[in-house]
């Protein structure tokens, strides 16, 4: 019974409701006090939101009361202020109280209230623009022109008795420009602007600000054209700056001048070139390599102590009993070369040894135009092969050609008493430029004793050497590196026979031998390497001549007079060895 | 002998004589040195009046940034503002409340009012930072401004006591002043309630900051710069 009368009770609810709605009318939302806002803290003017009216036409009525009393007032004023607002003069304003606002929408269907707001007019401080804003250029005498920007405090502040405290803030741009250039100001009501730009439209706005509160909004835009002929600069001083600037670069320029080559060096030292004493660019750029080499020959070449430190200081030579100066096969083609080993890459002293890899198969392989050799046979089996003139000595060899080789180099006669592991046709250009230099130069820094001479015995260190024929014409870069080195087919010096042995034979296993030069005509002119304790060399003792050759693989060198007075004739030019990768 | 011993007497009484000088002259020379006299040196008193108003203006600012600080973090949706109504210690003080009673207030009324609101915030402010450190979670940017504004209460105090001495010399200096009596409610248990009494004495504290910044301001005018500011 009770539920149905509970339902019943809501069925009727509900029925009116729905008459009411299908009518349209209802009591109104609830408004909204949006905001307050105080212009010089003396009134202030409160603007509320109403919602919707539920059809029916509503009134709204702003009622409130203060901190502290219990007496509700309405609205004095809802004119002053605009539609839904509420302005409270100064009769009405209160500072440092609060007041509780309310709003009500009445209808016939009923009354709504707002939410009540809280306020406290110091907090609601917010000016109007600055008034009588004017914009004026002016040209005093002797300073720089200006705009000059006056205005008047807004409405409703009263400034001069202190009670409202106001900043302000203006800024500026040209008109079609984007960005505003603002300034501040504390108090003062002009501003002088200065740096602007001719034939330009200025757009200037101001607004203020009290010192506790917000903001008020931008005045609207005044304009002003600045003429094309306002003088901007302060000339005086671009002239000052024109002639200081012209002072200093004279100064500069003096500076230059005066120590400019030494600046230029200091700064940017001049970079060494390789330079190969003797050696004319122009010959070789003319091709006539003739004249070129004759032109390297006469400076002295090969060098002779300057390469010392590049040069080997001595050389082993060991007894081979295998065959590393085995005859090989002669072949037409040894640009590979049988190399029973290979090139042996360890800095050792120089020391040739049977295991080291050989330039000696590679030199043997260089095929040479003419017969020519110097020799050191090893044993028997060079024999073998008479038509190689070359014959090799082994000698340790890096690849980089650091010195390490020491090369015997002398011109050979026609006719070689010994064999030569490679026939002489088999001309390998293959080798590089510094190999070659280095067979050249490396030999220069041999030393020797008074006499080159290889023991038979077993503990020799085996001397590798090595002619290098010229004379290939048509090599021309090969023949820059074994022109020093030249031998000429046209030597006919005489090779003494091996059977001999000379009293000069250093029975030490180690010798000496130190090249002095090549002489024009292909002879090699050998020193005894001096030791260094005993400082200046011996320079008329000078060989250059085999007298002998004993037991087969010994070479006895003599004092060649006639070499002597070569000796004095040709200065030893020194130069520094060429530059060796 | 007679020429001696006066002779001698004499340089005794110039002794005695230079002695007293002295003596009086370092009196004198301990007070400030006024053109016209103590209470009309207008060049001193213009810049105490510019250090005041400073100060005053800072204080009123960390004030605002405290409350609005503690509203945010605190208060939000608690309706503590219904509780802040006329609970602020020093209403009893009759301060002006607009322009018009306040430009008819006499100038030593005035600085009365505001030495006797300083006063009165000495012994809350110390409490209120004591209070704050002790609150869990109290962000840094309270707790700064709570330690910053009780030391420029102070100094505001001294300056607006060297003021009141030298615009309205000779008048009694102490005042009765209103005393704050809310410390248990900044101490209570219950976080409400505590947290309300904060915003109280936030809220008021903003108020009467504010009223000494605009009562200063409007002195500086009036007695400066002669209403023409």
């Amino acid at each position: 019974m009770f539920e149905n009368a509970a339902s019943r009770v809501v069925f009727i609810l509900l029925l009116f409701l729905n008459v009411s709605l299908l009518n349209g009318q209802s009591p109104p939302e609830k408004p909204k006090l949006v905001k307050c806002r105080s212009p010089g803290k003396e009134t202030f003017t409160c603007w509320w939101e109403p919602g919707t009216d539920g059809g029916l036409p509503t009134n709204y009525k702003l009622t409130y009361h203060q901190e502290g009393e219990t007496l509700i007032h309405e609205c004095p004023d809802y004119k002053t202020g605009g539609p839904n607002s509420c302005y409270f003069s100064k009769k009405h304003t209160s500072i440092w109280k609060m007041y509780v606002i309310t709003v009500n929408a009445i209808n016939q269907m009923g009354i709504s209230s707002s939410d009540p707001l809280y306020v406290d007019v110091t907090y609601i401080v917010e000016p109007e623009p600055p008034a009588n804003l004017t914009l004026e250029l002016k040209h005093p005498e002797d300073r720089k022109p200006y705009l000059w920007i006056k205005w008047s405090p807004p409405t409703m502040t009263d400034v001069k008795s202190g009670w409202f405290i106001i900043q302000y803030e203006i800024r500026l741009k040209p008109e079609k420009a984007t960005d505003w250039e603002t300034h501040f100001t504390p108090k003062q009501t002009q501003l002088k602007i200065f740096n602007l730009y001719p034939g330009q439209k200025y757009l200037v706005q101001i607004r203020s600000k009290p010192d506790h509160g917000y903001w008020s909004e931008w005045s609207p835009e005044s304009s002003i054209q600045i003429p094309n002929d306002f003088p901007v600069k302060d000339t005086s001083m671009w002239i000052f700056v024109a002639i200081l600037s012209a002072v200093i670069c004279l100064i500069m320029v003096w500076a230059v001048a005066l120590k400019g080559y030494s600046m230029v060096t200091c700064i940017l030292p001049p970079v060494p070139g390789p330079k190969i004493k003797g050696f004319d660019v122009h010959l070789l750029e003319k091709g006539k390599s003739e004249e070129l080499l004759r032109a390297l020959e006469s400076h002295d070449f090969p060098p002779t102590s300057d390469c010392e430190d590049l040069l080997m200081e001595f050389i082993e030579v060991d007894d081979c009993e295998d065959q590393q100066l085995m005859p090989r096969p002669s072949k037409e083609h040894t640009e590979q070369g049988v190399k029973p080993m290979h090139l042996d890459l360890d800095s050792d002293s120089g020391r040739g040894s049977c295991d080291s890899p050989s330039l000696l198969s590679e030199k043997c392989d260089e095929p040479q135009a003419h017969p020519s050799k110097f020799h050191t046979p090893e044993g028997p089996e060079k024999l073998e092969n008479p038509e190689t003139n070359l014959t090799c000595l082994q000698a340790p060899q890096s690849t980089s050609g650091e010195g390490k080789i020491p090369y015997f180099l002398a011109n050979g006669p026609k006719s070689s008493t010994w064999p030569f592991p490679q026939p002489p046709s088999l001309y390998s250009p293959r080798y590089s430029y510094h190999n070659i230099a280095d067979v050249c130069e490396l030999a220069l820094g041999m030393a020797g004793t008074t006499a080159t001479s290889l023991d038979q015995t077993d503990q020799h260190a085996l001397k590798a050497s090595k002619t290098i024929e010229t004379g290939r014409e048509g090599k021309a870069t090969k023949q820059r590196e074994s022109e020093g080195c030249s031998s000429k087919p046209d030597q006919d010096t005489v090779w003494p026979r091996p059977q001999d042995k000379t009293p000069l034979i250093s029975a030490k296993p180690l010798e000496y031998v130190e090249i002095h030069k090549v002489s024009q005509d292909g002879v090699l002119a050998l020193f005894p390497k001096q030791n260094e304790k005993f400082g200046a060399p011996e320079a008329s003792k000078e060989y250059s001549k085999v007298s002998r050759v004993t037991d087969s693989n010994i070479l006895v060198l003599v004092p060649d007079p006639q070499a002597q007075n070569l000796t004095l004739l040709e200065e030893p030019a020194k130069k520094a060895p060429p530059a060796l990768p | 002998m007679d020429s001696k011993g006066s002779s001698q007497k004499g340089s005794r009484l110039l002794l005695l004589l230079v002695v007293s000088n002295l003596l009086l002259c370092q009196g004198v020379v301990s007070t400030p040195v006024c053109p016209n006299g103590p209470g009309n040196c207008q060049v001193s008193l213009r810049d105490l009046f510019d250090r005041a108003v400073m100060v005053s203006h800072y204080i009123h600012d960390l004030s605002s940034e405290m409350f609005n600080e503690f509203d945010k973090r605190y208060a939000q949706g608690k309706g503590f503002i219904t509780m802040a109504l006329n609970s602020c210690h020093t209403s009893s003080l009759p301060t002006p409340e607009d322009k018009e009673q306040a430009q008819q207030t006499h100038h030593e009324v005035l600085m009365s009012l505001i030495l006797g609101l300083l006063r009165s915030w000495n012994d809350p402010l110390y409490h209120l930072v004591t209070e704050v450190r002790g609150m869990k979670g109290a962000p840094d940017a309270i707790l700064s401004r709570a330690i910053e504004i009780e030391e420029e209460n102070k100094r505001l105090l001294e300056g607006m006591e060297m003021i009141f001495g030298q615009v309205i010399p000779g008048a009694k200096e102490t005042e009765p002043y209103p005393v704050w009596s809310g410390l248990p409610s900044l101490q209570t248990k219950d976080e409400d309630a505590r947290y309300s009494a904060f915003y109280n004495l936030l809220h008021c504290l903003r108020r009467d900051s504010s009223k000494i910044d605009t009562y200063l301001k409007l002195l500086n005018c009036r007695i400066i710069y002669n209403n023409n500011c």
